[in-house]
């Protein structure tokens, strides 16, 4: 039996490496990836502590929904980027500026 | 498996009892099915089917929100307590229909939008959608739910940006807010996961979700709770989760930034309402302090109300400054919640009222202007007002009502919000109320310096190059007309609304 803790570890480690590659990336899709990162853990969270709520199964249903929109989400901003491509043949969020005060 | 087997039949009896209470929702989804086919049969051009098929579904759902408005009496619970529908929710479910609306007929008659290669179809049927998630948003008291319909809207929005991306700065401004927006909700997964580990629980209004956050260390509950406001922030645009909202703007097309400026924000306030409810329910009645939100609530405040009128200043582009001044205006905002009084629920609901309308009708005019005269910054408008005059003088009516100054709708909202911060500061005397009405009351003076920037040139000063402009006047320049009397009418009349 492996005890919580050690799930809690996990899935902060895996958050605070989706921040890093958030904030450090030079690339969107490498964000996007971060990003997904950052939500694997909060499911990793909600499935681990499902355990104590066996009645409702409130964690693992989130877990399920959580997983779709975030595909969802995913789906859209490829979507997008790929249009940033197209008009600026780079898809570095820190180089394409152009609005700024 | 078979300790779940006696639960079955409790379970269903409540999703059965909930049905009859969801019914406007249903309609909406009905509807998002019906556009979705009517978009396929008539693409293009004759995407006017599809608007009328979309905007019956909706005034459909807000007859029956409406209904259900008039015959609610007390808060119900539906879905195991995931959905609660009290007298805020089902005002905020009556705006939100209405805001709709108006962002339809706002499409509807932008040049730009119409005159697409792809048409506005597909934006049209992206509205059953929003408005339903705005509809789930304001009822939401799971933290499912909240993240559900916070998402909902998101997804929506960024299509909504990147929708007619004719132009790189119309697609960059997709991609800032679709990866800001990812960030947040992410973060704020994080938080609600956090959440549901202290507690066990995803309903809000169940006695065990206060109790677990009130074993727990103080500091964890705060991370948690921070995290999940992160989230709510985004949607709010306060500072420091301000800095996709000038940018989303200025690069949107104006209805879409008419939208953004005014449905998710009134919805993300009635989720912060929602979800600061049972902290300050748990404190009322005797237990410790969970979670202190004073002071991070009135830091935010301060902090956009200075950011947001003093950064409005130095914009020349309008959709920027009106953005700037909103969320300097979502400060002012957050000064209500602080109170959380049911004086300053009241006033919060009137101003939010009030700013839709305010902010729905300038940027109907700012749109208009464009349209007629090609002019995006407010350096473009020397002279205008001579050619523009309808235009102009209501679009002036509406910058006062937004600073604030008599006999306009904007005017009663801070009378309500400052004597309700001021009637709750005497009761006690807290230091950070006090700041807040210091900054609120130096910030609206200061909003005066850039919203009269707009009638200093459209009036004041004249331009040679306006020769070949005339104002082009169609339905939507007198519903922005009708807008702006209303807020005359409830600046003279408040007795009306309150």
């Amino acid at each position: 039996m492996i005890p919580l803790s050690h799930f809690m570890l996990i899935s902060g480690l895996l958050f605070c490496i989706g921040l890093y590659a958030v904030l450090s990336k030079r690339n969107a899709i490498m964000i996007l990836i971060g990003i997904e990162f950052m939500l694997n853990a909060a499911i990793l969270n909600l499935v681990a502590f499902g355990k104590y709520d066996k009645q409702v199964m409130g964690g693992q249903m989130f877990a399920l929904f959580a997983i779709v929109l975030a595909a969802a989400t995913v789906a859209v901003s490829l979507a997008i980027i790929l249009n940033v491509y197209t008009y600026h043949k780079n898809i570095d969020p820190t180089t394409i500026d152009q609005l700024r005060d | 498996m078979n300790e779940f087997a006696s639960q079955v039949p409790s379970l269903m009896q409540s999703i059965r009892e909930g049905i009859p209470y969801f019914l406007p929702e249903i309609v909406l989804i009905a509807t998002f099915v019906c556009v979705i086919v009517t978009d396929l049969f008539f693409p293009g051009k004759k995407s006017v089917y599809t608007l009328g098929v979309g905007i019956a579904g909706i005034a459909v759902s807000l007859f029956f929100s409406v209904l259900q408005f008039q015959a609610l009496s007390e808060p119900l619970r539906l879905f195991h307590g995931s959905l609660t529908i009290d007298r805020v929710a089902g005002i905020f479910k009556i705006l939100f229909s209405g805001i709709v609306l108006v962002y339809a007929l706002f499409i509807r008659g932008n040049t730009r939008l119409q005159d697409h290669v792809k048409g506005p179809g597909d934006l049209y049927l992206l509205l059953p959608g929003v408005l339903l998630g705005l509809n789930l948003m304001a009822m939401s008291s799971g933290l499912l739910m909240i993240y559900l319909s916070i998402e909902m809207i998101s997804i929506v929005s960024y299509l909504m940006v990147g929708y007619v991306s004719d132009s790189p700065r119309q697609s960059e401004a997709a991609m800032k807010y679709a990866l800001f927006g990812g960030v947040c909700s992410a973060i704020m997964l994080y938080g609600i996961s956090l959440l549901y580990a202290f507690t066990g629980t995803l309903i809000l209004s169940n006695p065990a979700f206060m109790n677990g956050l009130s074993e727990m260390p103080q500091a964890a509950v705060a991370i948690a709770v921070i995290l999940v406001l992160v989230g709510i922030g985004f949607k709010l645009s306060f500072v420091p989760l301000h800095f996709w909202s000038p940018d989303v703007y200025e690069g949107a097309p104006l209805p879409v930034t008419a939208f953004l400026s005014t449905g998710p924000k009134l919805a993300g306030f009635a989720i912060l309402l929602r979800f600061l409810d049972p902290y300050y329910a748990f404190q009322a009645n005797g237990h410790a302090t969970v979670f202190d939100f004073m002071p991070v609530l009135s830091l935010i405040g301060i902090s956009s109300m200075i950011v947001g009128n003093f950064a409005a200043i130095w914009q020349d582009n309008v959709k920027r400054m009106l953005a700037y001044s909103s969320i300097g205006h979502t400060g002012l905002l957050m000064m209500a919640v602080v109170v959380h009084s049911a004086n300053g629920v009241k006033a919060l609901i009137f101003y939010l009222m009030m700013y839709a309308i305010m902010n729905m009708a300038a940027f109907i005019f700012a749109a208009k202007i464009e349209e007629g005269s090609g002019a995006i910054n407010i350096s473009d408008y020397k002279g205008l007002g001579r050619k523009f005059t309808l235009e102009m003088v209501c679009f002036v009516v509406i910058l006062m009502s937004l600073t604030g100054l008599p006999p306009l709708a904007g005017f009663i909202g801070k009378v309500l919000i400052f004597t309700a911060a001021i009637e709750q500061y005497s009761s006690t005397s807290s230091v950070w109320l006090l700041l807040l009405l210091i900054v609120a009351a130096i910030t609206t003076v200061v909003s005066l310096f850039y919203y009269f920037k707009i009638p200093l040139n459209a009036f004041l000063r004249s331009s040679e190059k306006m020769e070949n402009m005339t104002p082009k006047r169609d339905f939507l320049t007198y519903i922005a007309v009708v807008l702006t009397m209303l807020l005359l009418v409830w600046g003279i009349m408040p007795g009306m609304l309150v």
